[in-house]
């Protein structure tokens, strides 16, 4: 993690700035610019301003074989959309997962981690075995992920009270302020297993989901994905990809 | 219960970040200050045309949120104008910071400039000073000291508002403990921390304001 680069804006260059709306940062074409939170343990977070997890090493391994520089840039999970779309980062490495609507708008590579989402809720509680249970329950979401429409779409979906947050459910459920909540299978068993948060899983995983990276849906775009897509077939080919995986989550989660 | 041993190797983590923090709200508010002065002197004199944009700009930058200001800026219009792209979080954070603020202090200048009697204007015209004159030599000075403990309220309001920023991807002070935060699952320590920073922060600025007021007093000493 690269320290705040230095605010070296002068007023007046400020002024010029905000008068032309010229600021010239474009990208030069041997950089990718990957996008996440830093806020999605242990995918990727921060320890001693130290950007770290699975996300970051499986992109650093790509860059090594792309010959990109991977330039990591963090932001509010619900502000990365918005910066792929306009053009300031050129991917998000944030286990997003691949849905019709964002297949309709965005260029995705191959599928790098295969997951379920699982309800998980605070320790102890028994009422709560899997998403039948969920009627008349709150439920808490991230922002800006699909767990929401995953929940939209069960039988029982009007009876859940769906609860959005920009972030820390993981707190909030262990401190018994939702009832439950939905992550992918895999980073609930972490979190529950590392942090010792008192939490634990309700039922078997409800969805299939498979994560992959996002690009742009144009030509400059669809030519990055192809680099990267060929990249992580390098990765899985060699079984980089299983190590890096191993490394993080004991088990390979980048299999179906 | 607290951990301490990792809010101290937290703290001078955090601190790396805040000098951006400062430094986004110190730019945001001398811009934010002239812009202001110039909407409530249009306000004031009433000039024609521009009085009705200061009223249209005052009550849109009022009337929405600074969050949906920093969206519309850094996301949005880069669609439509695709030259704003080249514009940077920092610089984006700061240009939201200072519309919208401007709004507000606009209005508290603005009632500081009406509040100064009527009596102390015809004065300044009765004995020939013109209206800038008046402007500068009379109403101003007087409207400063009412208005500064306002106006600081703003700038405090100001540099908590800069946390908005990590949703620009700008990683200032708070964006930097949420991600913290979000590695070692201590959040009690890392927001108790980053609320301890803004705290200090906001109690050296109040002690600073105590002795501009005592400056700006000294005429009315008796």
């Amino acid at each position: 993690m690269p320290l705040p680069r230095p605010l070296n804006i002068s007023l007046a260059a400020l002024a010029l700035s905000v008068a032309s709306g010229l600021f010239a940062t474009s990208a030069q074409a041997d950089t990718l610019r990957v996008g996440m939170s830093g806020g999605y343990f242990p995918f990727t977070f921060v320890e001693q301003d130290e950007l770290k997890g699975f996300e970051v090493d499986v992109m650093n391994a790509v860059g090594e074989l792309t010959g990109e520089d991977i330039e990591f840039v963090t932001a509010s999970f619900s502000g990365l959309a918005g910066m792929l779309e306009s053009g300031r980062i050129d991917t998000i490495a944030n286990q997003i997962t691949i849905t019709p609507e964002r297949e309709a708008k965005y260029a995705f590579t191959e599928p790098y981690v295969y997951d379920g989402a699982q309800v998980v809720v605070r320790a102890g509680n028994e009422s709560i075995q899997g998403v039948e249970d969920l009627s008349g329950k709150s439920v808490a979401v991230n922002l800006g992920s699909n767990y929401e429409q995953l929940l939209q779409a069960l039988p029982n979906a009007d009876e859940i009270d769906i609860r959005t947050y920009e972030s820390n459910i993981e707190q909030d459920v262990a401190l018994g302020r939702v009832e439950a909540f939905v992550m992918d299978r895999v980073s609930a068993t972490q979190v529950i297993k590392e942090k010792g948060l008192p939490l634990e899983l309700a039922g078997q995983p409800f969805s299939t989901i498979e994560n992959a990276l996002p690009f742009r849906d144009d030509e400059a775009g669809r030519e990055q994905r192809d680099r990267v897509d060929a990249a992580l077939a390098e990765l899985r080919e060699s079984g980089e990809l299983r190590e890096i995986s191993e490394k993080w989550f004991d088990t390979d989660i980048t299999q179906p | 219960m607290l951990n301490l041993d990792y809010m101290w190797g937290l703290l001078p983590v955090l601190l790396r970040y805040l000098p951006l923090t400062l430094q986004m709200a110190t730019i945001a508010m001398c811009f934010a200050l002239i812009l202001a002065c110039l909407l409530a002197v249009v306000r004031v004199s009433k000039v024609p045309f521009f009085n009705g944009v200061a009223l249209l700009f005052i009550s849109f930058f009022r009337g929405t949120p600074l969050l949906v200001q920093l969206f519309l800026f850094y996301y949005g219009l880069p669609q439509l104008i695709s030259a704003l792209i080249s514009i940077t979080g920092v610089t984006a954070a700061v240009l939201g910071l200072t519309l919208h603020f401007s709004a507000y202090m606009a209005e508290s200048i603005r009632a500081a400039i009406v509040g100064i009697d009527r009596s102390q204007t015809e004065a300044a015209l009765s004995i020939g000073m013109t209206q800038s004159q008046l402007m500068r030599r009379i109403i101003l000075p007087q409207a400063t000291r009412v208005a500064t403990p306002t106006l600081m309220n703003y700038f405090i309001d100001m540099i908590k508002a800069t946390s908005l920023a990590f949703t620009l991807g700008v990683t200032e002070l708070m964006g930097a403990t949420q991600k913290e935060a979000a590695g070692s699952f201590l959040y009690l320590e890392a927001f108790l921390l980053v609320a301890l920073i803004y705290w200090a922060v906001v109690e050296v600025l109040s002690w600073g304001q105590r002795r501009l007021e005592i400056y700006l007093n000294k005429a009315y000493q008796r």
